[in-house]
């Protein structure tokens, strides 16, 4: 019924400047908020027009900045009854471009809304508005001996209510979850600017889960506006752990016997040989440079259960062929053996000018295969990769190493992004796993689903915004924009014709 | 192949959308009394769909058909030493009709101890839904993260099959652990829910505790050093170690426990109550977990039963105003086992929204007792 994930509006039809809608709602907008909080001069709006995609950029017509939940709610109303697009926007550090602004649309940028209102701690939440740093409630849970688990890599920087829209993971997912599971109450603002509120303090609620539906919905269902968090005691000690493998297959072995020996450390990560060596040169974390791949674990708990638990993790690593196993129980060293991880994004882009992270998300055990699979891939378009791998939960991010500056480069790395993230969802996995379709992936969800499975969005879509003005154009591509590409439908690594060769 | 065998539930939904029927998705029916009874003209009988699809313990992943017995399932990872964390009732666990997989997230009931282990909903990675079109639908996957596409497949969890039926779901395991103790102490049930918030904000390998009869349980689970070291230190608090009911927590995740059976509560209890339909009410409170108790119970060590820290406090009361108003002020909400289950209006109205989205023409009879509703154009916001 709705196929288009345009904007259904008139006004879109015509320059804003020349718009009686879009002028009626400046005039509305200029009436409701002091006039810095709606910016419409262009150095303005510049910062405005992209987030962390920063190959994908547009300018806003208008960036408004409530304080108040009412002025959110206004906002939106005012937005909707003139057929005008609405863009939330948190901190921006989006990695997928599910905040890129709309030319004739408004940017609802929530950085003013960045008060903890409250850190609960009978009931173990922490209450916050929309634009504080998901760090920031950590910080202020710390004295309390509470923190707030999800640490997206950008958690300096990143709103909580950007984690929210994104469902945003990190490096200690398997044993404390995503945001969805971390999330127990929001309030929101939905496409008529009404508000309504999901959850609390609570461990459950009644019909259908309303909040995890909102989780990762990327502003396209509703914006939030108010966000209840759960804290959990911050971990009495931690012993981090490196190993070096000379096989990549060994290091994967490992984490499968790892998790299959019941298992479950707060973090493990794997990294390859390229990302090591570029890491090692920009971090000196002291990572072993001829190792074909690493892992680094995490294990947390109270120090009476730490003791045996790195011993049985230690004894796995060994069996499986690891050959250099250091173990760090001060803080210290732990911060130098992170940093290595931490920093592998910054280190891989020294080594090229310019680099294309993917989000793929695997069953563990296809990782020796897949990572063949993207060597092959990286042979054909003759563009380097380094691998950094989530190996506890299968979030694997490929870095794809290309010259933005070189001809047709980009399109290229675009290409081959895009192949790998096939590859992922052929060996039964995902084409996201933490940083959203944005804008950046709608051509790969047409790989993972069938049209009729998008329709079905599409009318969830519908009917929680029936205009289509929250972030239009985001999260699903329309039936056309697939058919247009001819996407390959590929479920459950279930090819059509899977004898056939395909290049 | 998970589609060829959903093919008579496929035909079925389309014969019913045809012919303008209701159809009632039914599992085991075991959780018949929890919700009013909603009718339909024929059963959509999920039973016969069952089977475990796929089974990988170092994924920690569980793929099987919605009618698979919730036994089975923890059969099956039992003996490859792992769980369900959300540990979901089965209820009349001593039958072969205790509950099914399906029936289990579409309810999305967690047990014991889901506020350390997480919610049913929190497991949930996929599932294959049938909308009320009859169109075969694959959300999720087996993966931990996936962020494609909006998260149908949690939504299910708590829809009681208003949005579809589920055919195919993937769950999120867990390892058991290696030392499961239970500790023990007397306390009035308000120093119980202060002392259970004070060890919640310590490293302790707490993963579920109760308070009834004027004792509080708790279990902590995890390696042997570590459970045997916090055992140690909470003998500090007056909790100590006991074994006086040795499958208490199982009682109490499938309801076999004899609070929720009063007729074998006391022999002095005049009134042989039965868990629904019969008085007093049994009633169901989500709360904040520090709330206080509600002063109305004149005897809370005999009608209280409080789980999750005070998260979850079930009680028998007959005022339905009190209870409702208390619910309310503490920020939580309330169900009387057997009634509806209360939806906010607000909250009512997007559930008939999704609903036109999944189901336009309300094949699936639901016990929400909600119909499709489509989404006016700005229906309350703007002229």
């Amino acid at each position: 019924m709705n196929n288009t994930s345009e904007p259904n509006v008139d006004a879109a039809r015509w320059a804003p400047e020349q718009s009686a809608p879009h002028q009626a709602v400046l005039q509305r907008l200029q009436a409701l908020l002091p006039a810095a909080s709606v910016i419409t001069d262009h150095a303005g709006l510049r910062p405005y027009e992209t987030d962390g995609l920063t190959a994908i950029r547009e300018m806003p017509w208008v960036v408004v900045l409530p304080e108040t939940e009412a002025q959110v709610a206004e906002v939106v109303r005012c937005c909707a009854q003139h057929g005008v697009p609405v863009i939330a926007r948190g901190a921006g550090t989006g990695l997928s471009g599910g905040a890129r602004p709309h030319a004739q649309g408004v940017v609802l940028g929530l950085s003013k809304m960045s008060a903890i209102e409250k850190i609960d701690i009978e009931n173990r939440v922490a209450i916050a508005q929309p634009g504080v740093r998901n760090l920031a409630i950590s910080q202020a849970a710390q004295q309390y001996g509470l923190y707030y688990a999800p640490d997206p890599s950008s958690q300096i920087a990143c709103s909580i209510g950007g984690n929210v829209a994104e469902n945003a993971g990190g490096v200690h997912c398997l044993k404390y979850g995503l945001t969805v599971n971390n999330v127990l109450g929001a309030r929101v603002v939905l496409a008529d600017g009404s508000i309504v509120e999901l959850g609390g303090a609570l461990y459950d609620n009644p019909g259908p889960d309303l909040l995890a539906l909102l989780c990762g919905s990327e502003g396209m269902l509703g914006i939030v506006t108010q966000v209840t968090v759960a804290l959990l005691p911050t971990p009495e000690t931690k012993a981090v752990l490196l190993a070096g493998f000379s096989k990549v297959v060994d290091a994967g072995n490992a984490v499968a016997e790892i998790i299959g020996a019941g298992i479950i450390p707060a973090g493990m990560e794997m990294m390859d040989k390229l990302a090591v060596q570029a890491a090692e040169a920009f971090a000196k974390a002291g990572y072993p440079l001829d190792a074909e791949a690493i892992l680094i674990i995490e294990l947390d708990g109270a120090a009476a259960e730490l003791g045996a638990l790195t011993e049985q993790v230690t004894r796995l690593l060994r069996a499986n062929g690891a050959y250099q196993i250091d173990e760090a129980h001060d803080a210290s060293t732990q911060a130098r053996l992170w940093k290595g991880r931490k920093s592998a994004f910054p280190a891989v882009g020294r080594l090229s000018p310019d680099y294309l992270c993917m989000d793929g998300t695997i069953p563990r055990k296809a990782l020796p295969s897949v990572l063949t699979e993207i060597d092959n891939i990286s042979q054909t378009f003759g563009l380097a990769v380094a691998n950094v791998f989530h190996a506890a939960d299968g979030n694997l991010h490929p870095l794809v190493l290309f010259d933005a500056n070189e001809p047709g480069q980009t399109d290229k790395a675009m290409a081959m992004g895009a192949k790998i993230l096939e590859a992922c969802v052929a060996a039964g996995g995902t084409i996201t796993g933490e940083h959203g379709v944005g804008v950046e992936k709608l051509d790969t969800m047409c790989v993972q689903f069938t049209s009729a499975e998008l329709e079905q969005f599409f009318r969830l879509k519908t009917a929680m915004d029936p205009e289509g003005l929250l972030n239009p154009g985001k999260g699903i591509p329309t039936l056309t924009r697939c058919g247009e590409l001819g996407g390959m439908h590929v479920h459950n690594g279930r090819l059509p014709f899977p004898e056939l060769e395909r290049f | 192949m998970a589609f060829d065998a959903a093919s008579d539930l496929i035909d079925q939904i389309k014969a019913a959308g045809q012919r303008n029927q209701k159809l009632l998705i039914q599992g085991h029916s075991s959780k018949r009394g929890w919700l009013a009874s909603s009718r339909g003209d024929d059963v959509l009988d999920l039973t016969s769909h069952q089977g475990v699809l796929q089974y990988q313990p170092e994924e920690l992943v569980i793929t099987a058909r919605a009618g698979t017995p919730l036994g089975v399932i923890e059969e099956t990872l039992a003996e490859r030493g792992q769980m369900l964390a959300s540990e979901p009732p089965c209820l009349a666990a001593n039958t072969s009709r205790s509950g099914t997989l399906g029936g289990a997230v579409a309810s999305g009931l967690s047990g014991p101890g889901r506020p350390w282990l997480g919610a049913i909903r929190d497991a949930v990675l996929g599932v294959e839904l049938i909308n009320g079109a009859g169109e075969y639908l694959r959300f999720g996957g087996q993966v931990m993260k996936n962020v494609a596409g909006y998260d149908v497949s949690r939504l299910q969890a708590g829809a009681w099959g208003c949005l579809g039926v589920m055919s195919v779901i993937s769950l999120r395991v867990q390892p058991v652990t290696e030392q499961e103790w239970t500790l023990s102490g007397a306390m009035a049930a308000e120093a119980a829910i202060d002392l259970c918030a004070d060890l919640g904000r310590r490293n302790l390998p707490i993963t579920a505790n109760c308070w009834y009869l004027g004792v509080l349980y708790l279990r902590l689970s995890g390696n042997a050093s570590g459970v045997t070291a916090a055992c140690e230190s909470l003998s500090a608090v007056g909790l100590n170690r006991t074994d006086a009911v040795p499958d208490l927590w199982r009682q109490l995740k499938n309801h076999e426990h004899r609070f929720f059976h009063r007729e074998n509560a006391s022999k002095d209890d005049s009134t042989s109550d039965t868990i629904v339909g019969s008085r007093p009410k049994l009633w169901r409170v989500v709360a904040p977990p520090a709330a206080p108790v509600p002063s109305f119970l004149t005897t809370p060590e005999r009608d209280l039963l409080t789980l999750w820290s005070g998260g979850l406090r079930w009680f028998y009361h007959d005022e339905a105003d009190a209870v409702l108003d208390y619910s309310r002020a503490v920020g939580g909400w309330c169900w009387a086992l057997g009634e509806a289950m209360p939806l906010e209006a607000a909250h009512q109205q997007i559930i008939q929204h999704l609903m036109a989205a999944f189901d336009p023409h309300g094949v699936f009879a639901n016990p929400l007792g909600l119909g499709p509703k489509a989404a006016s154009t700005f229906g309350g916001g703007a002229s």
